[in-house]
């Protein structure tokens, strides 16, 4: 009997397997298959794809990439998710995870496939006004520069983006000059010339990619925002956006003589991977490792080539960089970045226009509230707790109905604040209609009256609804009353989620017109798609 | 034959007779069985799998064809994961594993006493060196820390070195140094002390010197830690695994690590290979004193004692490692790759110190990972 049955099961089993094998969240590439390398990986790796269509015939390897952010890939690692889905990793480095003990222990063998320095890139008439062509420059002088707003730039989130987080462990490494890698001390005697370096700073983004295309647009004025002149971020994509030819002037890159963070890139397989798992992990690695190969990574994205038989290009003006330390513990790491937005990096004004109307009630108000108390401190995971309210960042909520309500101030200075949101965010109600346009102005006369105090802040608006509006201004007039504004308030990115039955085109404009950027919580939480907005504000 | 309307009264049957609850856990474990039968396949089925887990610097030679197929000849098929010497030691599930390969003896006495081995096998051993380049043996034979030593080869005076880093020396302070005036401390690169084996070595010799002899007892420990321990610490972030490094300094080059602490066979690997990742102006300087890392394959199940009788034993195998570099039981097949490929290696290294026991060396680690 139980022979039987295990034949049958078998044999439903080997019939499942013979399938499409179907994708599941623990499983979002499928199961394994002899050929096929289920990879999770940082989504800047997805400039490769040309490359590994060419592996695929060359090697008989098909790679399955499924993206995720740096903090959620290693949090993945640690706990054992990702062993259950995936045969191999591919983020820009294996330092961070290899800091979490729990992540360290199930990566197996890494094969470093290319790399790409995190430099500073201004437009060429800028760095000559700086006086610096012509010869390097360290980071002490650019973070003086800085701090007297000689130039301003755009860099990721570093929790959410490597970028932005290589910048940010360079520029307070190379301050820190004492040589060593960091420490909770080292990172207070900077934190004045941290402040300094991070005062030019005027714009932010969740992701590498977002970042630059909102840089050509504010360049080539289409975006209401403040100009930005130049961008930190890797070697490679400074030098594709020159070599795009979208730019109204070629930037050139900053190279600091005294040091740079550099992404390595290694596909790295786990060791829970299976056999054929392993055997396809060895055949792509030497495929990519290839010189010929290398020679047309390099040429495809921009980054070096990892194999040391093969030269440099032309197009890397500077070779030879120096790499600076990197910090030992895990907990120097979270400290420097809990410093960057707590005290370093110029804060923010947050301000929530939300949709309480009838339509909301029940699983909708109760996943807004979730969504806002998830900021609050109430999300555990790695990712999540960077992305709650930060010290010294001035929050509003506007909930609205037929009408808005009254906005609720918070400026956050510790937990005491962090849970009078919360009170708030428990108390929000869902009744009456859906006055959004009325309610959004409204939102702007809230942050003027703010902006007047104190403008200095990266100032947004997170517009969320479930629906077409009822009440008040209709859009046009809406439109009319935004390209009224005064260039400060226009230029007020404004983050529209798309959720319900929102009115997707009407969304669309208002974050085109505000330069802004649409999140859509329609297959996912409100509160996944509030975390993702936290990188851009 | 299996038709589906069987399969389905089948899969009806368990249901009913065991409940949900244990159809679902058979048939995720057949889905296993079937995943891993099917994976097999990918190889010649006569092979037996061997795993093993491995120090990284072996990973080469493992993943190499010819060896492969010498293991292949014995009806083997070995595959290998890297894990830091005391990650073997420490956080990996041996379970997982026939056999475990950490790159010193200490390491290995210790797991063949944790495990109950009844034997280890020690086919080969490789002295530390310290990897760098033309342009900063110049500057350092300037400060003294490089010096002619009894052979024809260079030493790295340890000693000297220690009073560099003991009033933390960066090197744009070194003086008349336009070639690497790089705003950080003048530190070898190496592991982490709390994964490695190699950064154990590493710390095996500084400590010899900064103790005027092996370290011994609390004493020493309390009076060494201090010079030795920063060593490390203040290089902050540092690799897992040798391979790490050292590739560094071969494709990233002296930017990067301008001093790179390595397994001589790590280098002697990329000349026997000749593909020209030695470049010229890349060079090896033997520290004075230095340890030899004495790699030993500790077999955790039988089939993990197969691999080691072969890799000791079998002369294919001893020629094959003795081309990646590493100093064979039996000198011959290594004197014959040196001499083949006119490596630039002593031939014997003198000055070459016992590193302290396993529980000293485990104290010390132990203290330094405290601190970070």
């Amino acid at each position: 009997m139980i022979r039987r049955v295990l034949v049958g099961v078998l044999a439903a089993a080997l019939l499942a397997g013979c399938s499409s094998d179907p994708a599941t969240p623990a499983r979002p590439v499928g199961d394994p298959r002899p050929g096929v390398l289920r990879v999770l990986a940082g989504s800047e790796l997805a400039d490769l794809r040309p490359v590994l269509d060419e592996a695929a015939k060359a090697t008989g390897v098909t790679v399955e990439l499924s993206f995720t952010g740096t903090l959620d890939g290693a949090e993945s690692v640690a706990n054992g998710q990702a062993e259950a889905g995936f045969d191999a990793l591919w983020f820009s480095s294996n330092r961070y995870l290899e800091l979490l003990p729990d992540a360290a222990k199930r990566l197996g063998t890494p094969t470093r496939v290319m790399s790409s320095p995190v430099v500073l890139g201004l437009p060429t008439s800028k760095v000559e006004e700086l006086g610096w062509s012509g010869r390097r420059v360290g980071w002490a002088e650019i973070a003086e520069a800085a701090g007297r707003k000689a130039f301003t730039y755009g860099m990721t989130d570093p929790s959410t983006s490597n970028s932005g987080f290589s910048a940010l462990v360079g520029v307070a490494s190379a301050l820190a000059g004492s040589g060593s890698a960091l420490d909770a001390a080292a990172i207070a005697s900077v934190a004045p010339r941290l402040k300094d370096f991070f005062a030019a700073q005027t714009l932010s983004a969740g992701s590498s990619g977002w970042l630059s295309e909102a840089y050509q647009r504010r360049a080539r004025g289409e975006d209401p925002g403040p100009e930005v002149d130049g961008l930190v971020n890797y070697e490679s994509v400074l030098l594709s956006l020159n070599a795009s030819g979208l730019l109204p002037e070629p930037l050139t890159l900053v190279y600091p003589n005294d040091g740079v963070v550099t992404a390595d890139y290694p596909l790295t397989l786990l060791t829970s991977a299976g056999s054929d798992a392993r055997g396809v992990h060895e055949r792509l690695s030497e495929y990519l490792r290839s010189p010929d190969v290398q020679r047309r990574i390099s040429e495809v994205t921009g980054r070096r080539p990892a194999n040391p038989q093969v030269a440099l290009g032309d197009r890397f003006a500077v070779r030879d960089l120096v790499e600076l330390p990197f910090p030992g513990t895990g907990a120097a790491v979270d400290g420097l970045v809990t410093a960057y937005f707590d005290q370093l990096r110029r804060p923010s004004r947050t301000l929530y226009v939300l949709d309480t109307s009838g339509s909301m009630e029940g699983d909708r108000i109760d996943g807004l509230r979730q969504a806002v108390i998830g900021l609050t401190g109430a999300d555990t995971s790695l990712s999540g707790r960077f992305s709650r309210f930060h010290g010294r960042e001035q929050v509003t909520l506007l909930p609205f109905s037929s009408s808005p309500r009254e906005p609720l101030r918070f400026s956050v200075t510790g937990d005491a604040e962090l849970g009078q949101i919360r009170s708030a965010a428990e108390g929000l109600e869902a009744t009456g209609g859906t006055a959004i346009y009325s309610s959004l102005r409204r939102g702007y006369d809230v942050l003027r009256a703010q902006a007047a105090d104190d403008p200095d802040r990266f100032t947004s608006i997170v517009l969320m609804t479930d629906g077409e509006n009822t009440s008040g201004d209709a859009f046009p007039a809406f439109a009319a009353f935004h390209s009224g504004l005064d260039p400060a308030m226009k230029g007020v990115p404004v983050f529209p989620v798309l959720f319900g039955e929102s009115a997707n085109d009407e969304m669309r404009q208002v974050a085109a017109m505000s330069g802004g950027k649409v999140f859509d919580a329609r297959g996912r939480t409100l509160a996944e798609a509030f975390k993702e907005i936290r990188g851009y504000q | 034959m299996i038709r589906i309307g069987d399969l389905l009264h089948e899969v009806a049957e368990v249901k009913r007779l065991s409940g949900i609850a244990l159809a679902v856990v058979l048939l995720v474990g057949v889905v296993f069985a079937v995943v891993r039968g099917r994976s097999d396949e990918a190889g010649s089925p006569d092979l037996e799998t061997v795993r093993g887990v491995i120090g990284s610097e072996k990973l080469a030679f493992f993943a190499d064809r010819r060896v492969k197929d010498a293991f292949a000849r014995h009806g083997l098929r070995v595959e290998v994961d890297p894990a830091g010497s005391r990650q073997i030691a420490t956080s990996v599930d041996l379970d997982r594993y026939d056999f475990a390969f950490p790159s010193s003896a200490p390491a290995a006495e210790q797991l063949q006493r944790a495990r109950g081995a009844a034997r280890t096998y020690a086919p080969f051993s490789s002295p530390m060196v310290v990897a760098t380049f033309d342009p900063i043996v110049e500057l350092l034979t300037a400060q003294g820390v490089v010096r002619q030593g009894p052979g024809r080869y260079r030493v790295f005076d340890v000693a000297r070195y220690l009073e560099l880093t003991a009033v933390g020396t960066r090197w744009d302070q070194l003086p008349a140094n336009t070639d690497y005036p790089a705003r950080k401390n003048l530190l070898v690169t190496t592991t982490d002390p709390r994964d490695s084996n190699s950064a154990a070595m590493y710390l095996a010799i500084t400590s010899f010197v900064a103790n005027g002899g092996v370290v011994s007892s609390p004493d020493a420990e309390a009076k060494v830690l201090p010079v030795v321990g920063k060593l490390f610490l203040e290089q902050g972030y540092t690799q897992s695994s040798t391979d790490g490094p050292f590739e560094d300094y071969l494709s990233a080059g002296m930017g990067k690590t301008p001093l790179v602490l390595a397994y001589e066979a790590q280098f002697v690997d990329r000349v026997v290979r000749g593909d020209s990742t030695i470049r010229p102006g890349m060079t090896l300087l033997y520290p004075a004193p230095t340890v030899l890392s004495k790699h030993t394959l500790v077999p955790l199940k039988p089939a993990g004692d197969k691999v080691g009788e072969l890799l000791t034993g079998d002369p294919e195998l001893g020629e094959l490692a003795a081309t990646f570099g590493f100093r064979t039981a039996d000198p011959r097949y290594f004197r014959q790759v040196v001499e083949e490929h006119a490596v630039a290696v002593p031939d014997t290294v003198v000055d070459v110190v016992e590193p302290p026991s396993y529980e000293t060396l485990e104290r010390m680690l132990e203290a330094i990972a405290k601190q970070y």
